[in-house]
């Protein structure tokens, strides 16, 4: 993989999750159904030398795949099939709005996100998958990349793209969607990138624009497509630690809410508990629509991160679903 | 309109300082761009409101709040339309001022009380330096400084006079305060120095009305009216009488009172009330003219109890300037008549030749007029019964002598101890009165000593007996209160009268005299009695007196005057002071004084006897138990009715260089009480904003 343009992943993943993602694959439980040879398992039978099955003959099969014994066996004409492997497209739906610039470096929300987007896409761009990316920012869905490709030069252009990707305005989760699942090729690996704390922020509804997310989401899952939603926050939006009676004022990142202004230790709380019932709501809706849902905080090793959404990617249970 | 302190007007530059403490104070918060704010609420919005200005209604009023208390420190004024005069060179002053209680009259929200302080200090703060100062009140009993270079012990008297919440309504005449005046002037050293007495008091015939032109030689006399403004429209009831009505009720009584309403415009309706023991019994409303008096009556019967009743006569004007005259009192009984002992000392079969035949006859035909009982008593009845009972007299009003002897030596003491408590007694003379016996035994209750009796035509200088008719009375005698014109005395013909010794000291009063010139009724105070002497028969033996037509009212009069000494003067229903009199009592031992106010004060008798109330500043009915006379005595305690007279009868002089040396002062007319007024709706207004926000606050905070 000497040919990868290592240069362009140096600068968004740090050097020990670059040795770590040297070394993983990332597989899916499931078949997939690419154009292309890849690594994958796929849905098809194809050319490749396991034993896969047999099926009847029927006029017009490659008679060099008849199974002789097994005619004998079974006094019938049979085909034997073999497994096949293909290359998976691996489409990634970055969330690039505001919100996603909390935090300063190395634990920002969005340079994590970048991160994670560039070492999954490397990882894929290593075993032959088709990697798109889709970005939401400023209130656009910036779609250049999401025709699918193939090869460094592919990577190279996501790394390039995601290396000079700001995050601002507002991420328009219905348009990035209207231009995503359309170009989506069967049993795809969408991969949403997003903080997902106020997905419908600037909508005239936003409570209705939320669930305009839910409900692609459910859509693109229902197409056999799988989704996994990785949940970026930084530790100060989890824990909240302003707890003393200094007044702050709260701007919206996203430029869309009111700004608050009161001592943090009259808003945590209330903060809190409003937002572990967020987080709690959308674990819901995410099992609820069969999308996998991992929660990254900025601050944890990206190579456990990493670790723990290839192991979800292939079918590891989440440590929420693990039973104490 | 003016600044006295425009340099305090800096303080307005203080109406900045709530904005810019809050600019320098409000806390700056730490500004934190976040991506979660949707899960922020606003749950304590007190340091917002402590950055932002949130209530800019609120913020208004507390600036204009400052604003006005700026300006009322600044004292705005205007200039003052009175003159007001001080002498240029230093010099020795007395402020006289009125203490009377036509100075309680209320303009504009202030008394004239109030103005004449405010006055009386502009004065004393004018003066010259090196003057010295005093004070006097017109009140006796009032504030009294004596002249010196401090000032301070007058202004701080002034103002304690203003605080003064219980000033005695007094009656006092202003020019009555200048002797006192200047004689706190007369203390002064230096002989060069100008001598001046600054009167402040109001325009009327009691106030400044009453200043002569100069206080006394080498005194300048400097009137200073307390406000040139005209006194506003007060009622008030200037006096109140009663009088049985038999004729409508057996305890029945005729209760008058007399209005006065003075200036305003238009008639207006008063409306007055009776109340007997302080319950209102009648009602009524009386349509007065400005500057008109105007007489009510009512009727009533009283309930069957013994004894008098109190009663006040109250007009209920809510506003009424002067409120203090708008009530008066007195003591009403259905019981009470006037009981007279009548000794004959001459009866006679013939009706024409017996004194009490023309007397009775003359008291019975008063009718309801007069409640008389009439007690006959020879002159040994007399002296045996009070030999018998020292006290035979207490429950006689009015003692008749009637060509009687003198009473023996053992009886006369008693007699003139009555006289003393309150008796009247009437002497009328004959053959059988003999100076020698009268004057040694009744000479301490005598008008006069008795000489001895002639025959008009022995008189020296007259040559033959004649006759001699009575001059026209003198109507200003009380006896004969309530009589105008002619008595119908002046053809009454006298051949033989007693002549009597002159004594001055003695102060009799001659209310009716011969017309030759000889006393034919003397009268005099004794005690607390009254004594009249009649130097003529009351039958026909020395004078055809009885036969004249004023003979009846003569009778009724004296023998009325003489019994309301008794009840002290109010026929029956208890004596009539006014404020600041004195009552004499008396009284063997200690007697018990109920005030209006209800309170009990048991005074002791002096060594004469007597006991002595002065302290009647309060008006209203008073009670005495214990006094000698009826054991229980009321009177009623009024004001002074002249005092409620406050037409203005003095005209402010231009000040001329030629008037002492007199220098006008600037005056000044304070103006702030409006923006007192102002701020205190503001600070109101204030406190309702404020408790509106709170409320919402704590409303939003239980949300």
């Amino acid at each position: 993989m000497a040919d990868l343009p290592g240069a362009g992943l140096a600068g968004l993943v740090p050097p020990d999750v670059l040795e770590w993602i040297r070394r993983e694959p990332l597989r899916l439980p499931r078949p997939v159904w690419g154009r292309r040879h890849g690594h994958h398992p796929s849905a098809r039978a194809g050319v490749g030398m396991e034993f896969r099955d047999h099926r009847p003959y029927v006029p017009g099969d490659d008679p060099r795949k008849l199974d002789w014994r097994a005619i004998a066996r079974r006094d019938r004409l049979v085909l034997r099939r073999t497994e096949t492997e293909d290359a998976l497209d691996i489409v990634f739906l970055l969330d690039a709005s505001g919100g996603m610039a909390y935090g300063d470096a190395p634990h920002g929300k969005h340079q994590v996100a970048r991160t994670l987007v560039a070492a999954l896409a490397w990882i894929g761009a290593r075993q032959g998958d088709r990697v798109a990316l889709a970005v939401g920012t400023r209130d656009q869905a910036d779609a250049t990349l999401l025709r699918r490709g193939q090869g460094r030069e592919r990577l190279a252009a996501i790394l390039e793209a995601l290396t000079s990707n700001r995050a601002e305005g507002r991420c328009p989760w219905s348009d990035l969607l209207d231009e995503a699942v359309p170009r989506l090729r069967p049993r795809s690996l969408v991969i949403i990138v997003s903080d997902l704390l106020d997905p419908g922020a600037g909508a005239t509804d936003p409570i209705a624009a939320e669930n305009d997310l839910w409900s692609g989401l459910s859509q693109i899952r229902a197409r056999g497509h799988e989704v996994l939603a990785l949940q970026i926050l930084h530790r100060d939006e989890v824990e909240f630690p302003w707890s003393d009676r200094k007044a702050l004022e709260f701007i919206d990142l996203r430029g869309v809410r009111e700004n608050v202004e009161a001592p943090g230790g009259s808003l945590r709380s209330d903060y809190l508990k409003r937002l572990n019932a967020h987080l709690a709501a959308l674990a819901s809706s995410c099992e609820r629509h069969g999308v996998a849902l991992e929660r990254v905080l900025t601050d944890q090793s990206l190579a456990r991160a990493l670790t723990r959404i290839l192991g979800r990617l292939a079918g590891k249970p989440s440590p929420h679903e693990v039973a104490p | 309109m003016t600044l006295l302190a425009p340099a305090l007007l800096l303080g307005l530059v203080g109406l900045s300082l709530p904005i810019v403490a809050h600019l320098l104070g409000r806390e700056t918060p730490r500004r934190i761009r976040f991506a979660a704010v949707r899960f922020l609420s606003r749950v304590e919005p007190s340091v917002t409101h402590r950055r932002a200005i949130q209530d800019i209604p609120l913020l208004l009023i507390r600036a204009l709040l400052l604003a006005l208390l700026v300006a009322i420190v600044a004292r705005p004024a205007s200039p003052r339309s009175e003159a007001l005069a001080v002498v240029g060179v230093p010099h020795d002053a007395v402020i006289l001022l009125d203490a009377s209680y036509s100075l309680e009259i209320r303009h504009g929200g202030r008394t004239m009380v109030q103005r004449a302080i405010d006055r009386a200090t502009e004065v004393v703060k004018a003066l010259p330096p090196g003057s010295h100062v005093g004070l006097v009140t017109s009140d006796p009993d009032g504030a009294r400084i004596a002249v010196s270079d401090a000032r301070a012990p007058v202004l701080g008297a002034l103002e304690d006079w203003d605080e003064e919440i219980l000033r005695p309504p007094g009656a006092w005449v202003l020019a009555e305060g200048l002797p006192p005046a200047v004689a706190a002037l007369s203390a002064s050293t230096d002989a060069e120095r100008p001598r001046v007495v600054y009167a402040v008091s109001d325009a009327t015939s009691n106030g400044l009305g009453s200043l002569p032109e100069n206080a006394a030689d080498g005194v300048l006399l400097v009137p200073v009216l307390a406000t040139d403004a005209p006194a506003p429209s007060h009622v008030g009831v200037v006096d109140a009488s009663w009088e049985p009505a038999p004729e409508l009720d057996p305890r029945a009584v005729r209760v008058m009172a007399t209005l006065r309403r003075m200036g305003g415009q238009g008639p207006s309706r008063v409306p007055l009330a009776l109340l007997v023991a302080d319950r209102e019994v009648a009602r009524t409303e009386v349509e007065l003219e400005p500057n008109s008096r105007k007489l009510v009556e009512f009727t009533h019967s009283l309930l069957e109890s013994t004894g008098p009743t109190p009663a006040t006569l109250r007009v209920n004007v809510p506003d009424d300037a002067l409120p203090v005259d708008d009530a008066r009192h007195l003591w009403l009984s259905a019981d009470e008549a006037t009981d007279v002992t009548i000794v004959n000392g001459d009866p006679s079969e013939l009706r024409s030749h017996d004194e009490t035949f023309f007397l009775t006859t003359a008291l019975a035909a008063a009718g309801d007029d007069m409640r008389v009982r009439i007690r006959m008593l020879a002159p040994d009845q007399l002296e045996d019964g009070m030999r018998a009972r020292p006290d035979l007299l207490n429950d006689t009003d009015v003692l008749i002598l009637a060509n009687a002897p003198a009473p023996a030596e053992t009886v006369t003491p008693g007699i003139v101890a009555a006289v003393d408590a309150g008796m009247g007694l009437l002497i009328t003379v004959g053959d059988r009165v003999v100076a020698e016996d009268y004057n040694p035994r009744l000479g301490k209750v005598l008008p006069l000593h008795l000489r001895e009796d002639v025959l008009l035509g022995t008189l020296p200088g007259r040559a033959e007996a004649r006759s001699e008719g009575l001059a026209p009375p003198d109507l200003g005698h009380p006896m004969f209160a309530g009589i105008a014109g002619e008595m119908g005395l002046s053809g009454t013909r006298t051949r033989k009268i007693f002549l009597l010794e002159p004594d001055a000291t003695r102060q009799a009063q001659v209310p009716v005299t011969f017309t030759g010139g000889a006393p034919a009724l003397v009268t005099r105070l004794h005690g607390a009695g009254r004594v009249a002497l009649l130097t003529t028969t009351l039958d026909r033996d020395w004078s055809d007196l009885p036969l004249r037509p004023g003979f009846l009212p003569l009778a009724q009069k004296a023998v009325a005057w003489l019994g309301d000494a008794a009840y002290g003067g109010s026929g029956g229903g208890g004596a009539q002071l006014l404020v600041g009199e004195s009552r004499t009592l008396r009284a063997d031992d200690s007697v018990t004084v109920t005030t209006p106010g209800g309170e009990r004060l048991v005074l002791a008798p002096n060594p004469d006897a007597q006991v002595i109330l002065s302290d009647t500043t309060v008006p209203g009915h008073y009670q005495v138990i214990g006094s000698r006379r009826h054991g229980t005595e009321v009177f009623a305690v009024n004001l002074d009715p002249t005092e409620g007279d406050t037409a203005a009868v003095w005209q402010a002089k231009p000040i001329s260089p030629a008037s002492g040396g007199l220098q006008p002062v600037a005056s000044w007319q304070p103006r702030w009480h409006g923006l007192v007024l102002a701020a205190a709706i503001l600070l109101a207004l204030e406190a309702i904003l404020r408790s509106l926000r709170g409320r919402r606050r704590r409303r939003r905070r239980r949300l």
